[in-house]
């Protein structure tokens, strides 16, 4: 069965020489939701515009459902794009900016006027179809934006940034419609955003990108919980990291040696050789803080075999959670929270402590 | 302190440049009234009348001044402006449309381009003139010769005026009419064009005004048949009377009529800009 879309080793070079994408392999299954996730010039937005067909392919194969497209104008593409500016037709109406696709077509007029009725019924874009959307909030014209990419029925819809233009209130409802418009059309999404709340809350998978690289291409729940890379680790999440040098490793068991002493871990991915330089990632859910009056062995016995004395710097109830700032002996700072009911009256500011973790909760990285 | 002294002194220069803009156009229009057919290009005014205007149209009787011999040069002077119009604002878009890909020699091509108002207009028309006679061996016209002398004139102007307003141009409108299946050339005439009209009038107007009132390159290159402004020098060697003087006023009341048309038209496209930039803005 062909992928709704495919990109395999694709790779851009600018002009000057500067890589601007590395190798970057992808395939898209109908009806998936894809975010591209990374710091601004790590390279999302020119892969986008490269399945656009705004920027050329240096090498590698763009496919979609199984026709090559390489060499395609962006107009004889199946895909559409939604800019982050919105850059709807100024001169237009409405009704003419979401027409306009479908009228240089040459959709029969009656079609063209159901299917744009349709779609602007259904983005709620009726009452104001006759303005010009100059006069319009920055909520309407996503949708005009939207309603005029989706009328014309592409494979793949492209979404550049599409709610960074938005206030923080207006992105969550957006982000909301545009999840359930998804899944009610069934066509594929390919979304770019630096924010990963938004990758995470609205794709099915995230590609994670750093420096022209794929740096993991995951599930949100699995990136999350078990990053493949360092840098992964640091941009996802609240990790804390704690590096260290692999010693015996039997059934997957890996025990660290760290500044800390002696940590176990668990390797889910490739094996790990021993005396390989390792990374625990530990993210701050994982963490139990324990009072430091406990006896050391009691406290490894609570939760798992892993324990690290701390300092406790800061404690704060904020509604029902509790915010802990800790200090590592290394001097790192840590900041995590849990619910009061774990904390309340057992922790004391200024004293000192324990974190302690389960070995599954945490992941080993090589590097 | 600083602007208690700058200020009269702004004033007052801005008061020179008025005066000297405009005093010419007031003297002329004052003795344009002069009384005729006695009356000369001089003060004091013997009775006002409109007699040269009526001169100027051969609505006068008889008299010993000649009919002013600008009609047909005024017809030609005007086919020559607007001819010239379109085709360097046609070749300016183009030409400032293909400024937006950095292209291999851009920048010479670009400075190749720009000569064309630097050059000294005497040599560009006497060049014109030599080349037509002695190496290409064909007549001189002012539809041939001297038109192409002035698009090359004209064409930098138009040129630069399009590379600004493509400069500031959001290409991400054009690449949403990509992405929407619509053909480049759709896209332009569809959505770029409307969006840079106002560009486009203002090139449109500097081709057209500095064709009109062209005199070194055309003086060489125009061949027999002259256009207004040699037509119009053309009377001074002989003697002059009032009348060029309310051709003067009637030729510069076209011009402001222009100008007026001008004005609305590019009021209305900012206008429409300015609600542009309202858009971008709020994003």
């Amino acid at each position: 069965m062909a992928y709704d879309l495919q990109l395999s080793h694709i790779g851009k070079v600018y002009d000057n020489g500067t890589p601007a994408v590395i190798d970057f392999n992808l395939d898209v299954d109908k009806g998936e939701f894809i975010a591209f996730l990374g710091p601004s010039g790590c390279g999302k937005t020119t892969t986008l515009r490269m399945i656009a067909g705004f920027e050329t392919i240096t090498s590698g194969d763009l496919m979609i459902r199984g026709k090559r497209i390489n060499d395609l104008a962006p107009e004889q593409r199946p895909t559409s794009m939604i800019f982050q500016n919105y850059a709807l037709f100024p001169h237009m109406t409405v009704r003419q900016n979401v027409h306009f696709g479908l009228e240089v077509k040459k959709t029969p007029v009656a079609e063209a006027n159901r299917k744009v009725d349709r779609i602007l019924d259904k983005l709620g874009l009726t009452e104001v179809a006759d303005v010009r959307p100059t006069r319009l909030s920055g909520g309407q014209r996503q949708r005009i934006a939207l309603a005029r990419s989706l009328v014309v029925e592409p494979d793949i819809l492209l979404l550049d940034e599409p709610l960074g233009a938005l206030d923080a209130n207006l992105r969550k409802s957006i982000q909301n419609e545009l999840k359930l418009l998804q899944r009610d059309l069934g066509i594929t999404f390919v979304f770019v955003t630096h924010a990963q709340s938004e990758a995470l809350a609205l794709s099915d998978r995230i590609v994670v990108m750093n420096a022209g690289r794929v740096e993991q291409i995951s599930a949100p729940r699995e990136l999350y919980t078990r990053p493949s890379s360092l840098f992964v680790a640091r941009f996802i999440g609240a990790n804390t990291l704690i590096s260290g040098t692999a010693r015996t490793s039997a059934d997957g068991q890996v025990q660290v040696d760290s500044a800390f002493g002696p940590l176990a871990a668990i390797a889910h991915g490739a094996a790990v050789a021993p005396g390989a330089a390792v990374s625990i990632v530990l993210p701050a859910e994982a963490m139990h803080v324990l009072p430091g009056t406990l006896p050391e062995a009691e406290a490894r016995g609570t939760h798992g075999a892993n324990v690290i004395p701390c300092q406790i710097n800061r404690l704060q109830l904020v509604g029902h959670i509790m915010q802990i700032a800790l200090t590592f002996p290394n001097g790192d700072v840590v900041s995590l929270e849990g619910h009061e009911d774990k904390y309340r009256g057992l922790l004391v500011a200024g004293a000192s402590g324990y974190v302690a973790w389960s070995p599954q909760d945490a992941t080993l990285i090589v590097g | 302190m600083e602007s208690r002294v700058l200020k009269p002194i702004l004033a007052v220069y801005v008061a020179a440049f008025l005066l000297f803009l405009y005093g010419p156009f007031v003297v002329l229009t004052i003795i344009s009234f002069q009384q005729g057919p006695e009356g000369g290009p001089q003060f004091p005014i013997i009775e006002w009348s409109t007699y040269w205007y009526q001169h100027l149209f051969g609505l006068t009787p008889p008299s010993r001044i000649a009919p002013l011999p600008v009609g047909e040069a005024l017809v030609r002077s005007l086919v020559l402006a607007f001819m010239t119009m379109v085709t360097s604002t046609v070749l300016g878009v183009m030409a400032a449309q293909a400024f937006r890909k950095r292209f291999r020699g851009a920048n010479v091509i670009f400075y190749l381009i720009v000569l064309g108002m630097m050059v000294p207009g005497v040599l560009t028309g006497l060049g014109t003139s030599l080349l037509a006679n002695n190496i290409i061996g064909i007549e001189r016209h002012w539809y041939s010769t001297a038109f192409a002398s002035h698009v090359v004139y004209t064409f930098p102007f138009a040129f630069l005026v399009m590379l600004a307003i493509l400069n500031r141009f959001d290409a991400s409108v054009e690449e949403a009419a990509w992405s929407l299946g619509v053909s480049p050339i759709t896209t332009f005439r569809r959505v770029t064009f409307p969006l840079i009209f106002p560009g486009v009038l203002s090139a449109m107007l500097f081709a057209f005004t500095l064709s009109l009132d062209e005199f070194p390159r055309t003086l060489f290159a125009s061949g027999r048949d002259q256009t207004l402004p040699l037509a119009i020098y053309g009377t001074f060697s002989v003697e002059i009377h009032p009348n060029i003087f309310a051709f003067g006023v009637l030729t510069t009341l076209f011009s402001f009529a222009l100008l007026s048309v001008y004005g609305i038209l590019m009021a209305m496209s900012v206008r429409r800009a300015r609600k542009m930039a309202m858009q971008e803005d709020i994003t």
